[in-house]
């Protein structure tokens, strides 16, 4: 089996030049540019009753905090599972089955993440059509980014500071804490922002097993069988996967500048 | 330093501070799942304040013996006391922040200053901050980096040299009794090297630790060392002894190849200059009549050139040597400026003495006949 910790860490977006940073000015400006163009179009034409209600901010601004709290417990799951587990398959007695490990959770990524919430979604209690059943799936789905740059990630750690940290009497364990870790949160944050990414996206689909979120508003759009609603609602799905990228982004380039 | 016993080790009713500090008894390692053992029935003692090199051909065994002195590697038979104490008896951790550990790789951690990096056995020792904040800076004058300049800077930020002088500086900031190096100047360029090993020596004549040190590179060994360890193949100990007798008395073939036909330039090493009767030097640009050689010497005592060097004809090109150094660095600094003389020079670059290839072939003949 070829060794899968050789792969390299998946990482969201490659930049050249880290050192300026006026690039990370873009994202924003393109979600305000683009916000404030649908917003212009919506306000200049006049809506009868069903698109009134539909853009109702009230009922927008559910769907959006349903969306983000699938997201956050998706994300925080994902990292509370991936993160020890990767520190567990990346320690040197777990040779053999780390490869296995990853490469299982390699199949399950591959499987498409709507296949698997609908799995799910007619799987016993305590799942079903139910938010729960959405952030099991959510976490299954975006658990191999995480995994695989969380070993990387320590796997990569040169082994001469593991050996003069142990040589001079620091214990395994706080070797790993003040050692290998810091030294491996760059990649680990790259794994964590891809899975984050994911699971905004992989939420849109939340609705049609009972999850909520902003496809229940895309969903509403469509059986309206309103243009403007359906573009609005496209526009706030865009715009908040952007942001949510962007504010990764910008905290994975803040632990880089801190640890390299 | 004592070069004096060949055999360092020995009977328990010597004086507590005569025993040896380190003692290897009939240590094996058999790597699991190899036939061969790395390290074979490996006796040696250290003698306390001296530096014993263990020397010898890649893949012989001396990382592996360094590494179960300190526990990194547990050995398969035998014994290794610490100071009259088993180390297998104690806690492996701590047991090592009682040992400095200085390797090839350095392993400064890149996420800690140069300051914290020094600090990191003291603060696992529990020490104050304002101690350890001394101490760094004790520290970093010590290996030659000012602290003003270094302490707050990144392991990115420095040379190599400066690394591996850091990485000296962490293994000795709780000052352990015993310092452990596996090839600490191995990865450094040639006249950094020459540099960092006359530091070497000046720091150890402050500090006094019983040092293991690895080498592959004989000169290294006989330039630093007290004793020599030379390890062959399937890591046994072929010759234990002090530099002079490993050149002088191969103990087998193996060592006599290993030390090979350099052996009489490479004891040159071993008399240092200051040992020799230098020809008393006149200076100034009068050209005194007698039989001392004659420089010119500026503001300061420092040599310019030769006036006239006794025995030479015409005034030779003017090479200069440090005091401190051996009768090999003189030899070296005649060949290099192609004459037959060389000005001898104190710490400070005023010339003391003269050393003439005449006079010097004839004291070590005399040395020969001696020995
Ligand atoms: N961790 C290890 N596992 C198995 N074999 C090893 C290990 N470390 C060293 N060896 C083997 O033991 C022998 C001695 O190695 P080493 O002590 O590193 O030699 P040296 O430092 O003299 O070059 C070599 O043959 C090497 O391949
Ligand atoms: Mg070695």
């Amino acid at each position: 089996m070829p060794d899968l910790t050789r792969l390299p860490p998946v990482v969201a977006r490659r930049r050249a030049g880290v050192r300026s940073h006026a690039d990370l000015l873009s994202t924003p400006i393109i979600v305000l540019l683009g916000g404030a163009a649908v917003a212009l179009w919506v306000s200049t034409r006049k809506l009868d009753d069903i698109e009134t209600r539909a853009l109702q901010p009230s009922a927008i601004l559910s769907d959006l905090g349903q969306h983000l709290i699938l997201t956050a417990y998706s994300t925080f799951f994902v990292i509370v599972i991936a993160v020890p587990l990767g520190i567990l398959l990346s320690r040197q007695g777990a040779r053999r089955i780390r490869n296995v490990v990853l490469a299982v959770s390699g199949f399950a990524q591959a499987l498409p993440p709507y296949g698997v919430l609908v799995l799910i979604a007619f799987a016993p209690a305590p799942f079903g059509f139910n938010p729960f059943s959405v952030i099991a799936g959510l976490v299954a789905a975006a658990l191999l980014p995480v995994l695989r740059n969380t070993v990387v990630g320590l796997r990569q750690v040169d082994p001469a500071l593991i050996e003069a940290a142990r040589g001079m009497g620091m214990s395994a364990r706080a070797t790993l804490f003040r050692v290998e870790l810091p030294l491996a949160v760059p990649v680990m944050m790259a794994g964590i922002r891809v899975a984050l990414v994911l699971n905004v996206g992989t939420a849109v689909l939340a609705t049609f097993v009972g999850g909520g979120g902003l496809g229940s508003l895309i969903v509403r759009a469509q059986t309206l069988n309103r243009p403007i609603v359906l573009v609005t609602a496209g526009a706030i799905v865009a715009a908040l996967a952007l942001m949510v990228d962007w504010l990764a982004g910008v905290a994975e380039r803040l632990v880089r500048a801190r640890t390299s | 330093m004592s070069r004096a016993t060949t055999n360092p080790g020995g009977s328990a009713d010597r004086p507590p501070d005569q025993q040896p500090m380190i003692v290897l008894e009939g240590v094996s390692k058999t790597y699991p799942g190899h036939l061969t053992p790395a390290v074979a029935e490996v006796d040696l003692a250290v003698a306390r304040g001296s530096i014993v090199m263990l020397v010898g051909p890649s893949g012989c065994g001396k990382t592996t013996t360094l590494k179960m002195m300190n526990r990194l590697i547990e050995p398969t038979t035998g014994r290794i006391l610490l100071d009259g104490e088993d180390v297998t008896k104690v806690n492996a951790d701590q047991l090592r922040r009682r040992i400095g550990y200085v390797i090839q790789q350095v392993g400064l951690f890149p996420h800690f200053t140069v300051g914290q990096n020094i600090g990191v056995v003291p603060r696992m020792l529990g020490w104050e901050r304002r101690r350890i904040r001394q101490r760094i800076d004790e520290l970093l004058e010590l290996v030659g980096l000012p602290p003003g300049e270094f302490r707050d800077r990144y392991p990115r930020q420095l040379s190599g040299g400066q690394q591996q002088r850091v990485g000296v500086a962490r293994a000795l900031a709780a000052d352990p009794p015993v310092m452990l190096m596996d090839e600490p100047f191995g990865a450094i360029d040639p006249i950094t090297r020459e540099r960092l090993h006359d530091q070497f020596l000046e720091i150890q004549r402050t500090v006094r630790k019983t040092i293991c040190f690895v080498t592959h590179d004989l000169q290294e060994a006989i330039k630093l060392g007290d004793h020599i360890a030379i390890f062959a193949a399937g890591g046994r100990i072929a010759q234990y002894d002090t530099p002079e007798m490993i050149l002088s008395r191969p103990a087998n073939d193996f060592v006599r190849e290993f030390v090979g036909s350099g052996a009489a330039v490479r004891r040159l090493h071993l008399i240092a200059l200051s040992t020799l009767a230098l020809d008393k030097i006149a200076t100034g640009s009068s050209a005194t009549a007698g039989a001392h050689p004659v420089i010119e010497v500026d503001g300061s005592g420092r040599p310019v050139a030769w006036i006239r060097v006794p025995g030479v004809d015409g005034s030779p090109a003017l090479a200069t040597v440090p005091l401190s150094g051996s009768v090999y660095d003189a030899v070296d600094a005649m060949l290099d400026a192609h004459s037959s003389a060389v000005a001898v020079v104190d710490g400070d670059g005023r010339a003391v003495g003269a050393l003439r290839w005449e006079a010097l072939v004839g004291e070590l003949q005399m040395r020969g006949r001696h020995r």
